[in-house]
C-alpha cells in the first residue's frame, strides 16, 4: 500500500509541478512565447529548434500543439510552418524523461532552498519574480516527483514481481498499457517515466518496456485529440500532425526493431549496449529515437503531412470568417499600401454586419448557429485588423498616414460595437417564441438601417447624408413605446421585460450606425480634422 | 401582392395591397422605379391594403425615394395602417417620406 502511495503521490507532484510551470512560465513568457514561436516558423529548422525548446520547458507536446493550434486558428501563422514546432516540441520533451535517469535529489534541495529563501525576502510581491519563483518550485516539484516514482518500486520483492510481470506480459498488453497510461495521464513522458522506474527496479526487461513505450508514444499523440475538445478545423489540424510525429515514429523505431532481429541479431541487447548496460539510459535513448524520427520525417515531409492534416481536419465555417481577406504582414513594409488593406478589411466588416440581424422574411433552421459563428469570425477580423493597423503605427509613419490609422481604429472600434450589439439584439429577438409585433418591426427596421450604410458604403456621399438622417435621434418615439410597454397588458411579464431590452438594443445599434455612418463618410476621411470631430465617446457607447 | 396605377393630376398614384415581404420587393421597386423613369410629376403610394411589410419592401421604397430625391421630385406615402406606420417610424421612414 506505501509502495502504491508513494507511486501515486509522486505522480501527484510531477502533475502539480507541471502545472505550476505551465502556469507561471506562460504569465512570465506568454507574449515572448507567442513572438518567439512566430519568428521561429521562418524555416523549418529554426521552428523545430524552437519546438524542442519549448517542449522542454513545457515538458509536453501536447500543450506546445494546442498552443500552435490557437495561434493558426487566431491566423499568427500557418499548419504548414508550424509542422516543424509540433515535431520538435516532442523532441524536447525527452528532456523530462532524461533528468528521471539521473539523480535529482540535490536539485530538489537546492530548488527547494532556493525558492523559499526568496520568499522570506518577500521578493513574491513582484509579479515578475513571483512567476519565475512559482515556475522553480514547479521544477523542484516535478524532480520531487520524479524521485518519488523512481523510489516506489524499491519496496516490492523483486523475483515475486517480476516473474508476475514478465509471464502475463506480451507485445500487445505491453502497447495496450503503454497507449492507456498516455491516454489517461495525456503524457507520453510520464508513461515511459514509470517504465524507467520499472526498470530500473528490474521489474520489467527492455523487451517489455520497449512495447509498453511504444504504446505510451502513439497513446500520448491520441491524447492530443482528447485535449482539444474545443479546437476545431484548422486549428485541430496540428493535432493530427502531431499523431503523425508519433505514429510515424513508432513505425520506423519498430521496423528497426523488428529488422534487427530478422538479421538475428538481439534488439534489446543493442538498445542495453547504446544505453552502456544502464536501462534507464537505454529507455530515455529509446523515447528520443521516437520522437526524433518521427519528428524529421514530419518535417522533411511537410508538404504531404500538411495536406494529410487539412483533410483530416478541414477548415470550419468560423475558420473561413475569421481570416481576413486583405491584411498581410507583408505590406507592412508599406504604410500606405498596408493602410490602404485595413480599410478594405474594414469594408468588408461592414459589409457582413446585415448577417448578423435575422431575416425574418426567410428564417431558416440553423440560421442563429451560422449567425453566432460569422459573429465571432468577424470579431476575430476587428482585432486582428486593429492589431494590424497598430503595428502599422509603430512603423513611425507620416502625419497623413497616422491620422488615417488613427480615423481607421476608430471606424473599427465602431464595427466591434456595433457587431456585438447586433448579436445581443438578435439573440434576444431569437427568444421569442411567437414574436410580437414590436420585435418584428425592430428587428426589420434595423435590417433596413444596417443594410442601407452597407448601400452608402459603395454610394456617393448623399447616401450617406439619408442615412444620417435616417438614424436621427428617436429617443421621443422609443420612450412612448416604453411607457406603452410599462403600461399595457403584458405589464411586468418576461414578454415585456425582453421587449424592453431589445428597444434599448435597437436605440444603441442606430446610434451607432449614425456614428459609423458619419466616420465612414468620404468627406470625413479626407478632411483629416473630422478624425476629431468625429471622434466618438466610447466609453459612453459602452455604458450607454 | 397586387399594384394599381392611376393618374392623378400631375402626380401618379399607386395603390399597393398584400405583402411587402423579400419575393414581392423587387416586382414593387421596378414597379415604383418604371414610374420614376416614366413620368415627370410627383409619386404617391397608398398603403392601405398592405398588411406587412419587411425590410426588403423598405429597401424598396428607399432606392425608389432616392430616385425621386436626386430628380427633386416628391415620393409620398398615404393611409397606412397602425401597423405598417410603427415599422415606419421606427426605422426613420418617416423623417424621409411625408406621409399622410
Amino acid at each position: 500500500m506505501l509502495i502504491l502511495a508513494g507511486l501515486l503521490a509522486g505522480l501527484g507532484l510531477l502533475f502539480i509541478g507541471l502545472k505550476l510551470m505551465s502556469v507561471h512560465l506562460q504569465q512570465a513568457m506568454g507574449r515572448r512565447v507567442r513572438t518567439m514561436l512566430k519568428a521561429a516558423t521562418r524555416s523549418s529548422f529554426s521552428g523545430f529548434f524552437c519546438g524542442a525548446f519549448a517542449g522542454a520547458a513545457a515538458q509536453s507536446s501536447n500543450a506546445v500543439t494546442l498552443i500552435a493550434g490557437n495561434l493558426v486558428r487566431g491566423g499568427v501563422f500557418t499548419t504548414r510552418d508550424a509542422i516543424p514546432v509540433v515535431a520538435g516540441a516532442n523532441v524536447g520533451t525527452s528532456a523530462l524523461v532524461f533528468i528521471a535517469s539521473i539523480d535529482m535529489r540535490l536539485a530538489v534541495l537546492l530548488l527547494i532552498a532556493l525558492v523559499g529563501m526568496t520568499y522570506q525576502l518577500r521578493l513574491d510581491r513582484r509579479p515578475n519574480w513571483r512567476d519565475w519563483m512559482g515556475v522553480t518550485l514547479g521544477l523542484a516539484l516535478l524532480f520531487l516527483g520524479l524521485d518519488f516514482i523512481k523510489s516506489a518500486p524499491k519496496g516490492i520483492d523483486i523475483t515475486q514481481a517480476a516473474d508476475a510481470l514478465s509471464s502475463g506480459m506480451t507485445p500487445l498488453i505491453g502497447l495496450a498499457i503503454g497507449f492507456i497510461a498516455a491516454v489517461i495521464t495525456q503524457s507520453a513522458s510520464t508513461a515511459t517515466i514509470l517504465a524507467v522506474a520499472a526498470t530500473k527496479a528490474r521489474l520489467l526487461g527492455l523487451e517489455d518496456a520497449f512495447y509498453l513505450i511504444l504504446g505510451a508514444n502513439f497513446g500520448s499523440g491520441i491524447a492530443t485529440l482528447v485535449s482539444a475538445g474545443g479546437l476545431a478545423g484548422i486549428g485541430k489540424q496540428l493535432c493530427f500532425v502531431h499523431i503523425l510525429v508519433k505514429g510515424v515514429g513508432c513505425v520506423i523505431v519498430f521496423a528497426l526493431w523488428q529488422g534487427a532481429k530478422l538479421a538475428g541479431w538481439d534488439s534489446a541487447a543493442i538498445l542495453s549496449d547504446l544505453g552502456g548496460g544502464e536501462p534507464t539510459l537505454s529507455i530515455s535513448l529509446l523515447f528520443l529515437a521516437l520522437q526524433l524520427s518521427g519528428g524529421l520525417v514530419i518535417t522533411g515531409l511537410r508538404g504531404l503531412t500538411e495536406k494529410i492534416s487539412v483533410a483530416l481536419s478541414p477548415a470550419s465555417v468560423e475558420d473561413q470568417v475569421s481570416r481576413p481577406r486583405f491584411i498581410h504582414d507583408a505590406a507592412l513594409g508599406d504604410p500606405s499600401t498596408a493602410l490602404d488593406l485595413a480599410s478594405r478589411e474594414t469594408d468588408r466588416l461592414v459589409s457582413l454586419l446585415p448577417d448578423l440581424l435575422p431575416d425574418l422574411d426567410q428564417s431558416s433552421t440553423g440560421a442563429a448557429k451560422q449567425r453566432t459563428v460569422l459573429w465571432h469570425g468577424s470579431s476575430t477580423i476587428v482585432t486582428a485588423t486593429s492589431q494590424f493597423v497598430v503595428r502599422v503605427i509603430e512603423r513611425r509613419v507620416g502625419r497623413e498616414d497616422l491620422d488615417l490609422a488613427l480615423h481607421l481604429q476608430e471606424q473599427l472600434d465602431l464595427v466591434k460595437f456595433l457587431q456585438d450589439t447586433l448579436h445581443d439584439f438578435s439573440q434576444v429577438v431569437e427568444e421569442f417564441k411567437d414574436l410580437p409585433p414590436l420585435a418584428f418591426n425592430l428587428s426589420e427596421a434595423l435590417r433596413t438601417i444596417v443594410l442601407s450604410l452597407v448601400d452608402a458604403r459603395s454610394g456617393t456621399n448623399e447616401d450617406f447624408d439619408i442615412l444620417i438622417a435616417l438614424t436621427s435621434d428617436r429617443s421621443d418615439l422609443l420612450d412612448r413605446i416604453r411607457r406603452a410597454l410599462a403600461g399595457s397588458a403584458l405589464g411586468s411579464g418576461e414578454e415585456a421585460r425582453k421587449l424592453l431590452l431589445a428597444t434599448s438594443m435597437f436605440e444603441r445599434a442606430v446610434w451607432l450606425v449614425r456614428r459609423l455612418a458619419v466616420a465612414l463618410r468620404p468627406d470625413a476621411n479626407d478632411d483629416k480634422p473630422a478624425v476629431a470631430r468625429n471622434k466618438v465617446n466610447l466609453e459612453e457607447a459602452h455604458a450607454d | 401582392m397586387q399594384i394599381e396605377r392611376e393618374q392623378a393630376g400631375e402626380d401618379v398614384l399607386l395603390k399597393v395591397a398584400g405583402r411587402l415581404d423579400t419575393p414581392n420587393a423587387k416586382p414593387f421597386e421596378a414597379s415604383l422605379l418604371e414610374v420614376v423613369n416614366t413620368t415627370g410629376g410627383g409619386i404617391v403610394v397608398d398603403l392601405a391594403g398592405v398588411v406587412y411589410v419587411s425590410s426588403s419592401g423598405l429597401r424598396a421604397l428607399l432606392v425608389a425615394g432616392k430616385a425621386m430625391r436626386t430628380a427633386k421630385r416628391k415620393l409620398s406615402l398615404k393611409s397606412l395602417q397602425p401597423q405598417i406606420r410603427e415599422v415606419f417610424d421606427i426605422s426613420g421612414f418617416s423623417t424621409l417620406f411625408e406621409i399622410s
